[in-house]
């Protein structure tokens, strides 16, 4: 298994490849090891295949997030596992356009990714997963996450550190013997808090023991804002581009995360 | 050997932990309750605090994500604020409430049990219809107006309730299809003040008050083959009662439905032997927030 001292994690690459090239800049500039993406290539932005380019080129090791999945296998959603009617419309138009406008070949490529990928931190064992280790499209929120049950995912993964995306929204949890569970967040969309960069995740072994820090991505915001125009992407994705607060997923959002956004 | 009438739903995991807190007494008595709630319904009994503690310890050992009270009517356990302060230190929580215990006093006490805790804390709160005189038809007089000061208090105090909706208008009248019926709701809501209208739409159980159906569906072995077991949620979920544990709130107190008397007896399989049984494998039913 592949040891590191310091790696880049990223989810929710969402078409915007504007975001994944200055992700690979960023990274370029602190200096790591190894680059993780977690998954959850296409939905929400415009132009799937740009992204392509950067994930294929061998700088990025990526796994499969359900969205990967369903459109490898040419399912007919997503499968971001919303419960809201308004929340699966926006995310159904997303889905067709993202499928339609996706090569063959790529979405081939989305149907190699593994389910889940694992290296070495230092001594520590790190396990990636997309929704959580149990289930692809689980959501796992600071708020709606019980430390016990975190915990017990870092045991049965065997793992010191668990990460996992999906939500769209990062965290940390220090837990018990020493071990550590992250939502590295997405690169594709803002957080909800009203400013328009993402966020990507660092980890680190150093001085016997595991730093970490989350980093903030400015893209050029607005040209992928006029891109999503052009292309006739639904009003509410735009206006989250815009603005950074969330106008659709709300419905999935525990009362916590729910509170800190606008709408 | 013959193979069992009705499929049984396979178990995955402990996910959700519902307590019947209050057992079937509540404060009102509305026609449509699926377990009969009322004033004088003693089916199942308040349930001890001391009872609920030892649960939830086991809750925390077994992994589980979230716990969920209901009742009857959660607040009026006397000891309900203390037990939901003691929760959300460990766990995600969610009540299920008619809104009417929620004056002023109590709104303040749960923004502070809420503000305490890492976890969120969700409240939903029972409305069923969005015009005053049909909703009372059905949950008693004045409760439209009750209801709607008790969710205004909450959001008002950052709690960002839940509205909970059975579908009884489309039930008691057919003919009148509830196209636009969340909207409805949503604009009923920011009427009074709400920005971020919370709603959940639940179907109706033909059970309980209800007369049980003339036709009954169930769910057939056929059904479940390539049918995902996680999607209904007595495959990750079950109720404690001061009687024992059930396989889902909405079969709570039927005697089909009783998986023993600890949470460990019931990690296992259930059988989808009842009507409502197919209700939630037709509709998506969930009685869990989302």
């Amino acid at each position: 298994m592949e040891t590191y001292s310091k790696v880049a994690l990223f989810g929710g690459v969402y078409n915007n490849y504007l975001a994944l090239e200055c992700l690979l800049k960023d990274c370029e500039k602190v200096g790591v090891d190894a680059i993780f993406c977690l998954g959850d290539m296409g939905g929400f932005g415009p132009h799937p295949d740009r992204s392509f380019p950067y994930l294929r080129n061998g700088q990025i090791r990526s796994m499969a997030g359900n969205y990967d999945i369903s459109l490898a296998q040419g399912k007919e959603d997503c499968g971001c596992g919303y419960t809201d009617p308004r929340d699966n419309h926006f995310a159904q138009i997303s889905y067709e356009y993202t499928f339609e406008n996706t090569a063959p070949e790529n979405k081939s490529w989305l149907g190699t990714l593994p389910p889940s990928l694992r290296f070495a931190l230092g001594p520590l064992q790190v396990e990636l997963c997309h929704g959580s280790p149990r289930q692809t499209n689980e959501f796992l929120w600071k708020s709606a996450s019980p430390e016990h049950l975190l915990f017990k995912f870092t045991q049965e993964c065997n793992a010191e550190v668990v990460c996992c995306t999906h939500t769209g929204i990062k965290w940390h949890r220090a837990l018990a013997q020493g071990r550590h569970f992250f939502n590295v967040g997405v690169i594709g969309r803002p957080e909800n808090d009203g400013a328009t960069n993402v966020w990507y995740t660092l980890l680190e072994y150093e001085g016997r023991k595991l730093k970490w820090g989350f980093r903030p991505l400015h893209y050029d915001h607005e040209v992928l804002v006029k891109e999503m125009e052009r292309e006739g992407l639904p009003e509410p994705f735009i206006t989250t581009t815009r603005s950074g607060w969330w106008t659709t997923c709300l419905e999935i959002m525990p009362a916590k995360e729910r509170a800190c956004g606008l709408y | 050997m013959a193979a069992p009438a009705f499929p049984v739903a396979e178990f995955e995991y402990l996910d959700t932990l519902w307590f019947q807190v209050s057992g079937t007494l509540c404060n009102l008595r509305c026609s449509h309750c699926f377990i009969s709630c009322s004033p004088e319904n003693h089916t199942l009994e308040m349930m001890e605090t001391s009872q609920i503690f030892q649960n939830l310890e086991e809750a925390k050992r077994l992994g589980v994500k979230e716990i969920y009270y209901t009742g009857g009517e959660p607040f009026i356990h006397r000891d309900f604020l203390h037990i939901l302060e003691r929760t959300l230190n460990d766990f995600p929580t969610s009540v299920l409430t008619n809104g009417l215990p929620i004056d002023e006093n109590r709104a303040d006490q749960l923004q502070r049990v809420a503000e305490a805790s890492p976890y969120s804390l969700e409240i939903r709160i029972s409305l069923d219809d969005y015009e005053q005189e049909r909703n009372d038809a059905v949950r008693g007089k004045g409760t439209f107006r009750k209801v709607l000061a008790a969710y205004k208090r909450l959001y008002d105090r950052g709690l960002l309730p839940i509205l909970t909706v059975t579908e009884i208008r489309d039930y008691l009248e057919p003919k009148r299809p509830g196209e636009g019926t969340y909207d409805k709701y949503a604009d009923l809501l920011r009427s009074i003040g709400v920005g971020r209208p919370r709603i959940k739409l639940i179907p109706v159980f033909e059970m309980g008050m209800l007369d049980a159906p003339k036709r009954p569906s169930y769910v057939t072995h056929d059904m479940m083959e390539h049918f995902d077991p996680r999607l209904l949620q007595c495959s990750s979920s079950r109720i404690v009662t001061h009687k024992g544990v059930y396989a889902c709130p909405i079969l709570v107190g039927e005697e089909g439905a009783r998986m023993g008397t600890s949470i460990g007896d019931a990690l296992r399989p259930c059988s989808l032997y009842h009507s409502s049984c197919h209700t939630c494998y037709a509709t998506g039913m969930t009685c869990k927030n989302h």
